[in-house]
């Protein structure tokens, strides 16, 4: 029996939870090693946005992109050790869908918002472990979001 | 820079503490391992300025507000052609 809880989260309110959409960072995040438990949420209103709020803080919370609505050509490359700690056992092409969702954290920049498309948050879609991946997307790199709503590689 | 040569299982001990031993070797890479308390932050390099920088993604919505974010993002929203609502839901994994 899956039980509820609610997240009294600074940011969005109050959100019922269960620990089926509970993701697990063993790691944490760089910069919040100690965050261990997080959540995705959708507010409709501002899909495609995925917030990341975490379970172990609730002034911790991380607005994202699924990063093929900023690259839609977007292919993951996953290291060993990222394969590892996401506990997929053979080296097969994942895809990103099926097997994993890759979430880009949108960063202030300036008047704008800017993507790091090589360290996005890699969810295995199996067992909700989720990481941080480094050099996750080979040279994709950075966009940023400009005049007309489009995405743009800035380096 | 202190540099030494290490084989695969030698190791070099940091203050007295932390110990870094060479498990493998291939054609271009190493693999390490460390043993230090629990306290004590390994990351890779590159680690820490993406620290930074989430420390700064965890701005976003501390400083411009569910509001802000909405204002920001409103041509993807019109895109996505999404019908607005007020509630907040969780993402079906």
């Amino acid at each position: 029996m899956t039980v509820s809880e609610i997240i009294r989260s600074t940011h969005l309110g109050d959100i019922e939870w269960n620990s089926g959409c509970e993701l697990f960072l063993p790691g944490g995040l760089p910069g919040f090693e100690e965050e261990h438990r997080m959540i995705p949420v959708e507010v409709p209103a501002q899909r495609p946005l995925v917030f990341l709020q975490s379970l172990d803080n609730p002034d911790t919370c991380f607005v994202s992109l699924p990063v093929r609505t900023i690259d839609p050509g977007y292919r993951i490359l996953l290291s060993e050790e990222d394969r590892s700690a996401l506990v997929f056992e053979t080296d097969r092409e994942l895809s990103i869908g099926a097997d994993v969702l890759c979430l880009a954290l949108l960063v202030p920049f300036e008047n704008t918002v800017q993507a790091n498309l090589n360290a996005p948050i890699v969810i295995n879609l199996h067992n909700r472990h989720c990481i941080q991946a480094l050099s996750a997307g080979g040279a994709t790199g950075y966009f940023r979001l400009g005049d007309g709503g489009r995405w743009e590689s800035v380096c | 820079m202190l540099v030494l040569r290490r084989r695969v299982g030698e190791a070099i001990v940091i203050g007295g503490e932390i110990e870094i031993e060479v498990i493998e070797i291939s054609r271009t890479r190493v693999k390490l391992g460390v043993r230090a308390s629990r306290d004590v932050s390994v990351l890779r390099r590159e680690a820490i300025a993406l620290a930074a920088e989430n420390r700064m993604a965890s701005d976003l919505i501390a400083h411009r507000g569910q509001q802000g974010v909405g204002d920001l993002l409103r041509l993807l929203c019109e895109i996505s052609g999404e019908n607005p609502q007020a509630e907040p839901e969780r993402v079906d994994m």
